[in-house]
């Protein structure tokens, strides 16, 4: 057994080494800005058609990027209950002849604007995005390092929500049935999360500056950040997405 | 607040340039965020529980947009350097995405908005001024911006809803991010958790006069 064995694979390794749609080459910058384009190009969906074909088009692409299609459909749940929201807005107060059309026409204005993003998240790492986003795009390298330092502690204060609930219930504080009663619940418990954080950030940046943080000159990086071809075609659809309700508009009138 | 009265008339600003971060204030900042983020998580179900209840008058939801604003605030007047509510609400706003938000990436894009408000508050008063003042004025224009964004991306709505929802969100974020995240900081710093930061020094200066 040599070395490289014990280490854990990074996440670029653990992307591009099976095989699976060709999006598992693309880094995270471009996983971004493949999200972001749609969002601009939703806005110009102002009917039901010029929704549908853009769905349509984004849908017949989901082969070449959906990581697991079983961890797709949970993620899939929040953005229905918001397009459907939308939707149920529009028809209340969007004032138009035809209320039912335009629900339609927002939901899926609001699919278009969200799918791209919700399917690419799955190949896209906190680290390795920190990673790209300080050596490609020369963010500064300090707020970035603190970023993802900071995303790491995510499962540790989301446990911590957890440890707190539970000491306070056992200490008789646990919230009674009503709305307001549980809001004030929560909005305690939140407060005794933040003044865990705080501590944590304290111990964190202690930590940090022992190892050099503070002043280093000539940051080094745990990985490299290249730029693949695949990146540049993914920018690319993801421009031509953002074009598709311009051109539907132009063509369907 | 019986604290209030003694609280001197100008801020405690942050030690050195205040351009010059120090590490325990990017790490505060980002860890707050995180924080803020896993508390959104809680607050999307709540929000899902409560919007129905707006029914027909659905602008009203605005009133419960203040809290998305309160990273913002918070990071502003805890750190108190150019750039904090921005980077705090964006570090919140990627733990929302990568949660799994409805409105996905969208988060990002307001988070970016929403920082952006609190950060002109603060800037017009160069800095210097982190009362609840400039707080209530920093969620107000965050609160703004984002209803501006939502009018666009996301609600098509006739002019006279949007103005009602902006509205209504405006309130909000003045009295639940602005008020209501500079008490949250000087609870904060009440608890003992800010003695490295101005809002400690205040809280030490009130408690000495």
């Amino acid at each position: 057994m040599s070395v490289t064995d014990l280490v854990p694979p990074t996440a670029t390794q653990d992307r591009t080494a099976a095989g699976g749609p060709p999006v598992r080459r693309c880094g995270p910058l471009s996983l971004l800005g493949a999200s972001v384009l749609p969002v601009a190009g939703s806005l110009a969906v102002d009917t039901w058609r010029v929704g549908a074909v853009a769905l349509a088009v984004q849908l017949l692409l989901l082969p070449l990027a959906v990581r697991g299609w079983r961890a797709l459909l949970p993620r899939l749940v929040p953005v229905t209950i918001a397009a459907v929201s939308v939707g149920w807005s529009t028809w209340l107060l969007g004032g138009e002849a035809d209320p039912v059309a335009a629900a339609v026409a927002s939901v899926l204005r609001i699919a278009v604007l969200v799918l791209p993003g919700v399917v690419l998240l799955a190949w896209l790492d906190p680290s390795e995005t920190g990673d790209h986003l300080a050596q490609r795009l020369h963010l500064p390298a300090r707020a970035v390092v603190a970023a993802t330092a900071a995303l790491e502690q995510l499962s540790a204060l989301a446990q911590a929500w957890d440890e707190l609930s539970r000491a306070r219930r056992a200490r008789g504080l646990g919230p009674g049935r009503g709305p307001v009663s549980r809001v004030r619940w929560a909005a305690s418990t939140a407060f005794g999360l933040l003044v865990e954080a705080l501590r944590r950030a304290a111990r964190m940046s202690v930590a940090m500056d022992a190892r050099g943080f503070a002043d280093a000159a000539g940051r080094s990086w745990a990985l490299p950040a290249r730029w693949a071809l695949a990146d540049t075609v993914l920018l690319v659809v993801g421009a031509l997405l953002a074009a598709v309700p311009l051109v539907a508009t132009a063509l369907l009138g | 607040m019986s604290t209030t009265s003694t609280t001197p008339r100008s801020s405690a600003l942050a030690r050195g340039p205040l351009g010059r971060w120090r590490s325990l204030d990017l790490v505060t900042a980002a860890v707050l965020g995180v924080a803020f983020g896993v508390v959104f998580w809680g607050w999307d179900v709540v929000y899902n529980v409560l919007s129905p209840g707006f029914g027909f008058f659905q602008p009203a939801k605005g009133l419960l947009g203040g809290v998305w604003l309160l990273p913002a605030v918070v990071g502003a007047l805890v750190v108190r350097r150019p750039g904090a509510a921005l980077f705090t609400e964006l570090v919140a706003a990627s733990v929302e995405y990568l949660l799994g938000s409805g409105w996905s990436v969208g988060v990002l894009i307001s988070g970016g908005l929403q920082g952006l408000g609190v950060e002109i508050a603060v800037a017009l008063f160069a800095w210097r001024r982190w009362g609840a003042g400039v707080a209530a004025l920093g969620g107000a224009l965050a609160a703004a911006l984002e209803a501006l964004y939502e009018a666009f991306a996301y609600n098509d709505w006739v002019l006279g809803w949007d103005l009602a929802y902006g509205a209504a969100f405006v309130v909000s974020g003045a009295v639940v991010a602005g008020l209501g995240g500079a008490a949250l900081v000087r609870a904060l710093a009440r608890a003992g958790a800010l003695q490295r930061f101005p809002a400690g020094a205040e809280h030490r200066a009130a408690q000495r006069a």
